[in-house]
């Protein structure tokens, strides 16, 4: 069993030794361990992800039959007209495109922001950062109950809170025009402390030295962050606008849970909502798929655009 | 809230000595008013579910008048909680189990062999990473089907014993780890296995941690695909049974705080205790940048 052992064997044995022999013993347990991992690991890969990447395209090409998958007849584009007609189609997407604008423009100020103060801050960092971080680590689908629960326009607590300031109720997630900016507020909420978390580290990764020399060179703090900070961030901000955009794109829970299937009305219909329900409400598996497909070309162009514009030309 | 934003962004980068006091507790009032916000709405689930639903709907204080338990014991005993929660604890900790080894192995695999294609066979398993779940939810769930294993546990489990993501976070740790450990061992004739469990694994248990963490939470808290695969009541995970709650118990909001707080409070206590591997294994994403 030992290798070792056997190579000395065959070393002793006749001159000159054969080597090949020997390297091929000696090299016998790392083939073994190799190939105990790479063929179930290869299996696994192959039966769910290269398998089911290639039965996508297909499935999406054909007007599927539960019952008789094998014959289900080719439609080419079919599906993808089938989409087109779907009225909700639209509403999802534009929905899709306001949520994620929504998610940007209180997600970045507002992390940018905490970090910038747990960066500055000299006590308590680690405290506040785990603080702020707890929603991160709770469920979503309690979280939805929760804000449901919060934002009740009758018995909630929220516009009770309003009510005691003297402000105006609000109708929250029960009214067409403020579900979907709700709801985004409510995600930003949730993820917050995972943005803050990567910006921070970034802000402290960078050497204090080029803080210094910006202050010597009369840079006052605003400039310090704005030309100085800001850019030597890059890697971090590529990061988070690449996470945000793939996660936004793809959000299903919220409005599955929070909002009950993208309501009021069609309020929060967002684009996954739509693929579940085409896929396993209307069993409709080829316009589902067609619909997830067109969501893969559009995440990996945003992706790529997103990192080849933003490619920071300096190092340090 | 907006204005003490920009005032803290206003703060430069990392406080210099002569920093004035007012600037660092202005830092302090917006930090701890965001902390606030962030626990605020627990700190009231968690009286909110302890109070009768009549008091609830209708009183405006946090403590409970009336402390009862009786929304526990009803959502204890109505619903299937215990079955939910064992099932998603199954679930969680074999995907985690079988992750961590899968992707250790592989992380050294691809760390520290040379073999023909390796370069090509890493890319093509990192490049599913970037297919979003919905394009392959679909022909999966015809998949599990045919495996017969729709509506079962194993259903939602086999499709996490592989990490693509952790087989990548574990070559770039183990890229680092000397070679001379390995060729150590190996002239004194341990075999790859032993290598593999006595050297390589204890060496690599702080990102183990923060990757169990993260693969554990990522299922513990999965939603689509149990959604899709998991349709009976004593097959259900946790946060299927909070979504049904919706719908079993309408706008009973006694009832969903109780739920919440039984799914929330033991994951956010434990967080308190090992909030530094939480946040290192949620920000994993980041540190690669």
């Amino acid at each position: 069993m030992n290798n070792v052992a056997d190579a000395r064997v065959l070393m002793r044995r006749g001159f000159p030794p054969d080597w090949s022999q020997i390297r091929r013993i000696l090299r016998r347990s790392q083939v073994h361990f190799g190939l105990a991992v790479l063929i179930p690991t290869l299996a696994w890969y192959y039966l769910f992800l290269f398998r089911p990447i290639f039965q996508a395209f297909r499935i999406a090409m054909v007007d599927y039959r539960i019952l008789d998958p094998a014959n289900s007849p080719f439609v080419g584009l079919g599906n993808f007209d089938k989409l087109l007609l779907n009225p909700l189609f639209l509403t999802s997407i534009l929905n899709t495109f306001t949520w994620t604008l929504y998610i940007f423009l209180f997600m970045l100020p507002l992390s940018l922001g905490i970090a910038t103060a747990l960066a500055n801050i000299r006590r308590l960092r680690n405290f506040y950062q785990a603080v702020i971080f707890i929603p991160v680590v709770v469920s979503l689908v309690a979280v939805s109950l929760l804000f449901r629960m919060v934002m009740d326009p009758e018995v909630g607590q929220l516009n009770r809170l309003l009510d005691a300031v003297g402000l105006p109720p609000s109708s929250w997630l029960s009214s067409t025009s403020t579900a979907l900016v709700t709801i985004s507020g409510i995600a930003v909420w949730k993820s917050v402390g995972f943005y803050v978390v990567l910006f921070t580290a970034g802000m402290l990764n960078i050497p204090e030295e080029i803080i210094d020399a910006a202050r010597v060179d009369g840079a006052n703090e605003w400039q310090r962050f704005w030309r100085v900070t800001i850019p030597l961030l890059t890697h971090t901000i590529i990061l988070v606008l690449v996470l945000l955009t793939v996660g936004s794109l793809q959000e299903f829970t919220l409005p599955y849970v929070l909002t009950t299937e993208g309501g009021p009305g069609t309020a929060t219909y967002l684009y996954n909502l739509l693929i579940y329900q085409e896929a396993f409400t209307h069993i409709r598996f080829g316009t589902a798929t067609v619909a997830a497909l067109l969501q893969f070309a559009f995440i990996l162009a945003c992706s790529l655009v997103q990192i080849r514009i933003l490619r920071p030309t300096w190092s340090y | 809230m907006a204005g003490t934003v920009s005032g803290a962004v206003q703060g430069g980068l990392r406080a210099p000595a002569r920093q004035s006091v007012l600037r660092q507790s202005a830092l302090h009032i917006a930090l701890a008013a965001l902390a606030l916000m962030a626990f605020f709405p627990f700190f009231w689930m968690i009286f909110a579910s302890f109070k009768p639903f009549k008091e609830l709907v209708q009183s405006r204080a946090l403590l409970p008048i009336d402390w009862t338990l009786d929304n526990y014991t009803e959502i204890l005993t109505r619903v299937h909680f215990g079955t939910a929660v064992i099932n998603s604890l199954y679930a969680a900790v074999t995907v985690t189990f079988f992750s961590l080894l899968t992707s250790s192995a592989l992380g050294y695999i691809f760390a520290k062999y040379r073999f023909w294609g390796k370069e090509y066979l890493f890319l093509l398993l990192l490049a599913t990473m970037m297919v979003p779940f919905a394009v392959v939810l679909v022909p999966l769930y015809i998949t599990v089907g045919n495996l017969s294993l729709a509506n079962k546990l194993w259903g939602f489990i086999i499709t996490g014993l592989w990490s693509t993501f952790g087989v990548f976070l574990m070559r770039q740790f183990m890229e680092v780890i000397p070679y001379e450990y390995l060729d150590a061992a190996r002239i004194d004739g341990a075999s790859e296995w032993r290598i593999f469990f006595t050297i390589i694994l204890p060496l690599s248990t702080s990102p183990l941690a923060a990757l169990g963490i993260f693969v554990f939470l990522a299922n513990w808290d999965s939603f689509l695909w149990p959604l899709v695969i998991l349709n009976t009541p004593d097959k259900q995970t946790l946060p299927l049974l909070l979504a049904g709650l919706r719908s079993i118990y309408w706008s009973r909001y006694d009832m969903w705080s109780a739920g919440s707080v039984m799914t929330t409070v033991p994951i956010i206590v434990i967080y308190a205790f090992a909030s530094k591997y939480f946040i290192r294994g949620m920000a994993l994403t980041g540190i690669k940048g």
